[in-house]
């Protein structure tokens, strides 16, 4: 599928991320600023936890009644000049893009950052068309220079890179001649872009909330690359994951309070602009053209199933600026643009078990995703539910870990094989037994000893202690 | 008070010293300990793993083993927390849903128990150290245990305690997570490790059988001067 | 103007059927919010002690704020304008600037002493744009301030540019004091208020609080990406 970013396996990319330290070294010290930020932002409303239940009726009211939302936003956007289209597919989606591209006569497109364009590979799409297609969100710009290296992070897309890389790449494609100062470096992207937003013929953005009520969208940025995105070009185009909207300003207001708090740990962003329709008649800027285009792209699938609730998602990336996997494996590991845990849900959903199988089960369970989602997903107990899936209706868990599942279940359902088991277990063991540990078992012990040190099983079990005891037995 | 003790597979057959101070400080405190023998595993690691058909015969035979109990209390954070789950999982089921329901009701971890059950908040324990404690993740986030244990610690006698740093990060055992994502696994405990070093303590201090058999099993493999001992035998020491 | 919409039908019955109807749902739903916290935040804050929060988040959002009264109005902002570097200035078209006194400032004393100032002018179409692409400074007013935050809003018009906010390097923000509401909450509802009450709500309403910013190189905090690298708000007493 084309959210795809990535055609080695899962363990070659976690085997490159582990060994990428700088790498490493960002994200860590990323979850730890970014935690902490998040952290304070939330403890000071001091009642953040009634801020989750009502970020979470809303996004549930809003997907138990998508249909109606989406026909009323439809309804308001056209109401006010825009135009609507429903996209069934990326495909479609792609497809319309580029018939207005191309009735535009466009050459030049600028983006503000988008997952939604992502996931349907857009950009190629209109670069195959002959479109120049301008990334103007700093971190996406980086990567573009890059030769569109992918985004490691939802929220902070360059994330896994340091200013020397960003410096070099800078300085072979665009003939940079300054330092890795930070200030620099995005001051020459500033100067870079500013040319390209007065100069293109179209602008195309994401949306964060559309508002169903009034026919608007909603874009939050800290750089205020989208106002410029949508305040220049003559034409805008915004697409959005069918998903994203709500009832009404109100509503919008506190996702967008959720959003900044548990992403970037701001009350509010630097940008926050609400958009409806094209601009009024005699307004010097603003498009003359307004296109929405609503993507389903797989998501009515997973609506009304047992995933349903992933749908909530707003697209913070708290749950990635806590987990522990993606501390160490870093976002390509994921092999998708939707990386930590709500990638390693969202991306067998959309792309399929076939290339996304091992995601579930790159997770302990820990549940701290779970615990900061600002809309309360259950982010580990649907991971559980995929490998419950892939077990039960998918068919692809190995057969040996079938046979070795099913023998556990056996012997731990029955109390006298799990008696007589453990009662042996000192005995079966005796051969990878030294000491008091196993320092090199074979099977699926193997996988532990390579790692650390495995304990020999008690010559006396608990159990038996107990019962001597009782028969007044040694009480040591 | 009559206590009925789910021991963990863990510790019924590789930390059985658990077990023993678990039984010692819970009669210290005055309760009457019941060990019923048909109890088995809780069919986590399977259940986890997405077994879940495969699972649910443990998860009976341990409803039925338990269902006499006033009080269950298990030396494993991880462990209670799966039996809070049972009620969950059987929550359709006309015959074993009530019966999971009360098994979960009257499930407790161990210092949970002791504080928010027995009231107790001083044990009369002595422990002559220096600890960190590692918070288990089912534990505190799950089962939603988080002062408990650390009431309890700060009331033990001469006991140096010091925090660890990123302690609700998860230690990477994940049960078979462990052994399917090794390498995951590996820079996670090696994390761990790393902190329990940097606070200079002798002891580190856990609540959960599977984590501490974890990072012990990594400090042990790489020769760190450090110990790991279960809250039960710090608490039951004197 | 009229818009359009395409493949609706098939899209809506798609989620009505994984939604378990039969056709997509006609009705308004009930929206019974069981969780209001956003009404609690500066419930009943005074005005005084909202601009003691505002004062206090602009620090946090390299802003600075400069208080004055209608008065001394025209001073202030030609010291704001000095400190920032002076022009050239391009500002929105607003009566409210002759009212607060500052048409001897825009007509007289700026040109006097060769600062260049452009008032948005939706005749003159696309001079505007180049005229803000220069300037160094931009001038527009709040209409709804939110102290929890330091968040000004702009309402779009034919005579408040856009890009007046961004394309300069510098924003001053004219505040009057009377807008000050507590957060975004209050401002949802005055929006809100406007579409019910049968108007259109400005084609782009700008939240914007403080300048242009980004982390996205090693999460270094970089001021002045894309928008203005400077940001002022005058808060005018005007009560």
């Amino acid at each position: 599928m084309s959210m795809k970013i990535s055609t080695s396996d899962f363990k070659e990319r976690v085997d490159k991320g582990i060994h990428d330290s700088f790498m490493r070294g960002a994200v860590v010290g990323a979850q730890e600023r970014m935690g902490t930020r998040r952290l304070d932002a939330t403890n000071e409303l001091g009642n953040w936890e009634e801020w989750r239940k009502h970020g979470e009726e809303i996004r549930k009211h809003v997907l138990e009644h998508l249909d109606y939302y989406l026909k009323e936003l439809s309804d308001n956007v056209s109401k006010r000049g825009g135009h609507v289209f429903f996209a069934q597919t990326a495909e479609q989606a792609n497809e319309y893009i580029r018939g207005v591209i191309k009735e535009k006569n466009a050459k030049k497109v600028v983006k503000a950052k988008s997952m939604v364009t992502e996931e349907i590979h857009l950009n190629q799409c209109l670069e195959e068309a002959g479109c120049e297609v301008i990334e103007t969100d700093l971190g996406e710009y980086i990567l573009q220079v890059d030769d569109h290296d992918p985004p490691s992070h939802i929220v902070v897309p360059a994330l896994h890179k340091n200013k020397e890389q960003i410096r070099d790449v800078f300085t072979e494609k665009l003939n940079y001649q300054k330092t890795e100062k930070p200030e620099e470096l995005a001051w020459h992207a500033r100067d870079m872009l500013r040319q390209e937003y007065l100069t293109a013929d179209v602008g195309i953005t994401g949306c964060n909330f559309a508002v169903a009520e009034t026919g608007s969208i909603s874009l939050v940025t800290n750089e205020g690359n989208a106002d410029l995105v949508t305040s220049l070009p003559k034409t805008q185009i915004t697409v959005m994951g069918m998903e994203r909207l709500v009832p009404t300003f109100e509503e919008m207001e506190v996702l967008v309070s959720l959003l900044t708090r548990s992403a970037v740990g701001q009350k509010l962003t630097s940008y926050i602009t609400v958009l409806t329709g094209p601009s009024e008649e005699l307004d010097v800027d603003g498009p003359e053209d307004f296109h929405l285009v609503i993507v389903d792209n797989g998501r009515s699938s997973i609506l009304g199933g047992e995933f349903q609730s992933i749908l909530q998602c707003i697209r913070c990336a708290a749950c990635i600026n806590v987990c522990p996997v993606y501390r160490h494996v870093g976002g390509h590991s994921y092999g998708s643009i939707y990386s930590g845990p709500i990638g390693a849900v969202l991306s067998p959903l959309l792309g399929g078990y076939d290339d996304y199988k091992e995601l579930p089960y790159a997770s302990t369970l820990c549940g701290a995703c779970t615990e900061v989602c600002p809309v309360k997903i259950p982010l580990h107990e649907l991971l559980h539910k995929h490998r419950q899936t892939i077990v039960e209706k998918e068919g692809k868990a190995p057969i040996s870990e079938k046979l070795a599942m099913k023998a556990f279940g056996l012997g731990a359902a029955s109390p006298s094989l799990y008696n007589l088991g453990s009662k042996f277990a000192p005995t079966a063991m005796l051969p990878f037994t030294s000491g008091d540990k196993i320092s090199k078992g074979v099977g699926p012990l193997k996988a532990w000893t390579e790692i650390r040190e495995f304990p020999a099983p008690n010559k006396e079990r608990f159990r038996d202690w107990f019962k001597n005891r009782d028969k007044g037995g040694d009480q040591s | 008070m009559k206590v009925t003790l789910f021991a963990t597979c863990l510790v019924d057959m590789f930390q059985s010293n658990v077990g023993k101070a678990t039984v010692e400080l819970l009669e210290h405190l005055g309760c009457e300990i019941d060990f019923p023998t048909a109890q088995v595993c809780c069919g986590q690691p399977s259940y986890n793993s997405g077994y879940v058909n495969e699972s649910k015969e443990a998860m009976k035979t341990m409803i039925n083993t338990f269902s006499h109990a006033d009080y269950i209390v298990s030396p494993s954070g991880s462990c209670v927390t799966m039996f809070h789950e049972y009620e969950h999982i059987f929550k359709d089921d006309p015959i074993w849903g009530p019966k999971a329901k009360d098994l979960a009701s009257k499930s407790y971890e161990l210092t949970q128990f002791i504080v928010d059950v027995l009231k107790i908040e001083d044990v009369g324990a002595r422990f002559k150290g220096k600890v960190t404690y590692h918070t288990s993740c089912h534990m505190t986030r799950l089962l939603g245990v988080k002062k408990a244990p650390m009431i309890l610690l700060s009331n033990v006698k001469d006991l140096e305690f010091t925090e660890l740093p990123g302690k609700e990060q998860c230690c990477g055992f994940g049960g078979t997570f462990s052994v399917k994502m090794a390498q995951i696994s590996e820079q996670m405990v090696d994390e761990k490790v790393a902190h329990v070093e940097e606070t200079g303590a002798d002891y580190l201090i856990g609540a959960d059988a599977g984590c501490l058999m974890n990072i012990g099993g990594r400090i042990e493999r790489n020769l760190k001067p450090i110990k790991v001992l279960h809250i039960a035998e710090v608490l039951n020491s004197r | 103007m009229t818009g359009s919409i395409q493949n609706r039908d098939e899209f809506l019955t798609q989620i009505a059927t994984s939604l378990g109807r039969d056709s997509w749902m006609k009705n308004a739903p009930v929206r019974n919010w069981q969780h209001q916290p956003q009404h609690l935040v500066l419930k009943d804050a005074t005005v005084d002690e909202l601009v003691d929060v505002l004062r206090l988040q602009c620090e946090k959002i390299h802003t600075t704020l400069v208080e004055t009264n209608s008065k001394e109005l025209e001073k202030t902002l030609k010291e704001t304008v000095a400190n920032h570097g002076g022009g050239p200035i391009v500002s929105w078209k607003d009566e409210r600037f002759s009212k607060w006194g500052l048409s001897p400032l825009i007509n007289e004393i700026w040109p006097n002493e060769g600062i260049s100032f452009h008032e948005w002018d939706y005749t003159k179409e696309m001079e505007n744009i180049s005229f803000a692409e220069k300037a160094n400074v931009g001038i527009t007013i709040s209409e709804i301030t939110l102290a929890e935050s330091g968040t000004v809003v702009l309402l779009s018009d034919k005579d408040k540019g856009r890009t007046v906010s961004f394309l300069p390097a510098t924003l001053i923000v004219l505040v009057p004091k009377s807008t000050l509401v507590p957060r975004m909450t209050q401002a949802a509802q005055k929006l809100r208020s406007i579409h019910e009450q049968g108007n259109l709500v400005a084609s782009c309403v700008n939240f914007i609080t403080g300048p242009s910013n980004s982390a996205d190189i090693e999460l270094n905090l970089v001021v002045g990406v894309h928008g203005p690298v400077k940001a002022s708000y005058i808060l005018i007493d005007d009560l």
